[in-house]
């Protein structure tokens, strides 16, 4: 669905990523790896369209959208969630939500995705109208996902979802990414090495220094000594 | 006595709404893209010149008319003059100070070209409202009355189409979160030239209503600049409530300044006390989008 | 541009203008706006010093001049010193009350330090004119009507044989000039540099925000008065007419022209822009509107002004100092 070709990417004057190829099929969930720094969430932004200095070839669905910006790729179904989450503070859970559904094409399903995604996320709707400022470190990861989703999205791109999250949450996480690629849409997950989450991964990368170091699935990874050594290290 | 302070009030009450009416407009064009308009003012005389050549064609006669005409061009030209002059400027550096220059040639360009076509004697506006309400000494114009309530009125449709529209949404979601804004799909170069259109269409009502008050000149714009960037900073700037408060204790000190120590003497005291706010709390009053 | 660059720069423009006498020696009125034009240049250096170079908005360069202009005139006329003296107390005097404003303001964010000189502007137009101006010798709203010219070693300036003013201005501008690039090529630039990356990085490596960007005031508003004092001895009247907003615009003028940042792009602002001025009087009150037209031009077209031009056209790899 998603297909990088030979990508790279400049942010902030440091060329980040170093002739990237990587592939997402439909349905698929695939999990990038990699230590800190090194351009993992920079892959996400490029094919969300948050990167503005890319060269290479990023293909959806056979399409070129090398370069296009955030608006159109949202509206296309191809949405980035930060690992900043990057919501509204001053805004409510639920306007929040509706923002999500901003673009043409998610605007039709607002009311549809709403109610989806209060029935993965029963605190939300309990929340609906408290400020987003005002959440916990786990809702507010729980309410970047939801706005995600109300895109109408096919393609997620999913940066970090555990980080800062203690270690039941990071069960629900799983839970939830497992759930949301129940429904048919496509993952990338960027995150550390957090084994509920490489779990579920069909495939696997790994990103050093902006180059893909390993691709494969995870009985290949646990067999990779040089791997280990990164997983272990990290 | 009671009665020349009762008309002080109010006289602070009306200039405060039309006051806030201009300054949510610069607050909101900062708080949103951090630009700062120095044109503002001219966009103030530019709404009362509008009006004045509307009301010079025979079909227009009544008030109604004239804002109805008078929004629409203002908006257009204001999201004309962001796409033109503003956005080009965003990539470079120290493009504020570039904003700020090219705002301030075109404030040079406006005034002028105002003086130029419309000469430097005063222009006014006839009254939309005649007549007042008397009692004994007391004396309120409908006029006032009207213009207090067209203000407040303009202010209470801005928050609704904030809180309400999908547009004025994007507004505040850029304002709080660009970062957010964009991984949202938001397109950002257009809610940056929607703000600027909106405040233009706000500031040159503001310049309509206070047109039969204070009639209109070509250099008149710069003391609403200064008065509606002292108003936005006491209150915040980015914050509209900070900015509606701020209006309308800049428009009742003004008033009582003006009346017990002398019109000279206002602008000295709305910066001593800016000053001194500033010093205490260096945000503004609620210096944070609101 | 390096400073062998930048020197290099400085050593021509001041030069040629050295030279201009020989050809316009004749001409009065040219020598009157030649001379208006150094002191332009260092005004509009400090600004530039101020904006481009430290990032501070500030508004007050004008008041600045204003203030040093009257300080300079009052206290040659009431204490009796010789104007050459005066003009250095005016810009000591001035200086201070950078310091004063620069205080508070300078701790704020970008457009409220603007507001705030500019409020510093604005007031003072009405406390000269007023009773606190009167009573230390304004002249009110009359302004002062003779002031004394500036003498050195007993000879006269007069404005009746300019060219000997034009060669004391020219000295001090170079001076001036000279004092604004040790400053940029000083380890106050390098401060400046990281200041202007990133405040909070800065500070962590130690460099005071506040303490550079008080002396770079400090500075700015001392040359600047001190100017005023020249301009005031030189022309012999002063009134609160130049706290107008024209002068405010053509300073803004200048350095749109010279870009902003790219010092000495400030000087050959100015005399560009005082000639251009010139040059378009005979269009009378058309004359600001395409003024004005010009500024939004050469803001899309030049945004670096003339020394970002020459930059771009003469380098692989522009360098300047805002980077």
């Amino acid at each position: 669905m998603i297909k990088l070709t030979d990508v790279n990417a400049c942010y902030q004057d440091f060329h980040v990523l170093k002739n990237v190829s990587l592939a997402v099929e439909k349905g698929q969930i695939v999990v990038m790896l990699g230590p800190n720094g090194h351009g993992k969430s920079t892959v996400l932004k490029a094919i969300c369209g948050l990167v503005k200095k890319v060269s290479g070839l990023i293909r959806f669905e056979g399409e070129n959208i090398t370069g296009l910006g955030s608006e159109k790729l949202v509206d296309m179904g191809i949405t980035y969630i930060a690992e900043n989450r990057e919501l509204f503070p001053q805004m409510s859970v639920l306007e929040n939500l509706k923002l999500g559904a901003y673009s043409r094409s998610a605007r039709a399903f607002e009311k549809k995705n709403l109610e989806k995604v209060f029935d993965l996320f029963p605190r939300l709707r309990d929340r609906q109208s408290q400020l987003a400022s005002t959440m916990s470190g786990g809702e507010a990861r729980m309410l970047a996902i939801a706005r995600g989703l109300m895109s109408n999205a096919r393609f997620l791109a999913i940066d970090e979802p555990s980080l800062g999250l203690q270690p039941n949450l990071r069960d629900e996480v799983a839970k939830i990414i497992k759930q949301i690629n129940g429904q048919g849409i496509t993952l990338l997950v960027v995150e550390q090495n957090i084994p509920q989450i490489t779990e579920l991964a069909d495939t696997l990368y790994v990103l050093e220094e902006g180059r893909i170091s390993f691709e494969g699935s995870k009985e290949d990874a646990l067999g990779n000594d040089h791997l280990k050594e990164i997983f272990l290290g990290m | 006595m009671v009665i020349e302070i009762a008309d002080v009030i109010i006289s602070g009450l009306i200039n405060g709404s039309v006051y806030a009416l201009m300054a949510v407009g610069l607050t909101l064009i900062y708080g949103v893209s951090k630009a700062f308009n120095f044109a503002y003012g001219s966009f103030y005389s530019l709404g009362g010149y509008i009006a004045f050549l509307l009301f010079g064609l025979s079909f227009i006669n009544n008030y109604f008319l004239v804002f109805l005409l008078a929004a629409p061009i203002l908006l257009v030209f204001g999201f004309f003059v962001e796409k033109v002059l503003v956005a080009p400027l965003r990539k470079r550096d120290d493009w504020e100070i570039k904003v700020m220059m090219i705002t301030l040639g075109l404030a040079l360009f406006l005034d002028n070209s105002f003086q130029v076509i419309f000469g430097s004697r005063m222009k006014s506006l006839p009254p939309f409202l005649e007549g007042g309400f008397e009692g004994g000494n007391f004396y309120l114009s409908h006029q006032d009355v009207g213009i207090f309530f067209l203000s407040i009125g303009g202010i209470l449709l801005f928050r609704w189409f904030l809180n309400n529209t999908r547009t004025g949404m994007s507004v505040r979601a850029v304002a709080q979160n660009p970062a957010g804004a964009q991984i949202v799909g938001i397109p950002k170069e257009f809610v940056f030239a929607a703000t600027f259109a909106i405040s233009t269409v706000m500031v040159g009502m503001g310049g309509i209503l206070l047109a039969q008050k204070y009639f209109i000149t070509p250099m008149g714009g710069w003391d609403i600049l200064v008065k509606a960037w002292v108003i936005t900073a006491f209150g915040g700037m980015g914050s509209i409530r900070g900015g509606l408060y701020a209006a309308f204790i800049v428009g009742m000190l003004e008033a009582f300044v003006g009346w017990y120590f002398g019109m000279t003497w206002t602008l000295i005291v709305l910066f001593a006390v800016l000053l001194t706010t500033l010093a205490v709390r260096p945000q503004g009053l609620l210096g944070k989008w609101g | 541009m390096d400073h062998r660059r930048i020197s290099f720069l400085l050593a021509v423009i001041w030069t040629i203008v050295a030279v201009l006498p020989l050809f316009f020696g004749g001409t009065n009125f040219i020598m009157h706006i030649l001379i208006m034009c150094l002191i332009w240049s260092v005004v509009a250096s400090c600004w530039d010093l101020i904006m481009g170079f430290a990032g501070i908005f500030s508004f007050g360069q004008v008041a600045f001049f204003v203030m040093g202009s009257y300080a300079s005139a009052i206290i040659s006329a009431q204490f009796g010193i010789p104007p050459i003296f005066a003009v250095f107390i005016a810009g000591g005097i001035t200086a201070g009350i950078g310091i004063l404003v620069g205080l508070p303001c300078l701790k704020l964010k970008g457009a409220y330090i603007a507001l705030v000189t500019f409020a510093v502007h604005m007031i003072l137009e009405p406390v000269l004119k007023g009773e606190i101006g009167r009573a230390i010798g304004t002249g009110g709203t009359r302004g002062l009507l003779t002031i004394e010219p500036m003498t050195i070693f007993g000879y006269t300036f007069s404005t009746a044989s300019p060219v000997p003013y034009f060669y004391l201005m020219l000295l001090v501008a170079v001076i001036c000039s000279v004092i604004i690039l040790v400053v940029i090529k000083s380890h106050w630039g390098t401060a400046f540099l990281a200041l202007k990356d990133s405040q909070e990085f800065a500070a962590c490596l130690g460099v005071s925000a506040f303490k550079y960007k008080l002396m770079v005031f400090a500075l700015t508003s001392f040359l600047t008065g001190m100017m005023g004092g020249f301009y005031a001895h030189y022309v012999g009247m002063l009134s609160t007419r130049m706290l107008g907003i024209d002068l405010f615009v053509t300073l803004m003028v200048i350095l749109v022209i010279g870009g902003v940042g790219k010092f000495p792009g400030a000087i050959i602002g100015a005399f560009i822009t005082i000639a251009i001025n010139e040059l378009l009087s005979p269009l009378g009150p058309y004359r600001p509107i395409t003024m004005g037209a010009m500024v939004v031009i050469l803001v899309l077209v030049l945004p670096d002004g003339i020394v970002g031009l020459f930059e771009r056209l003469f380098s692989k790899k522009p360098h300047d100092i805002t980077h």
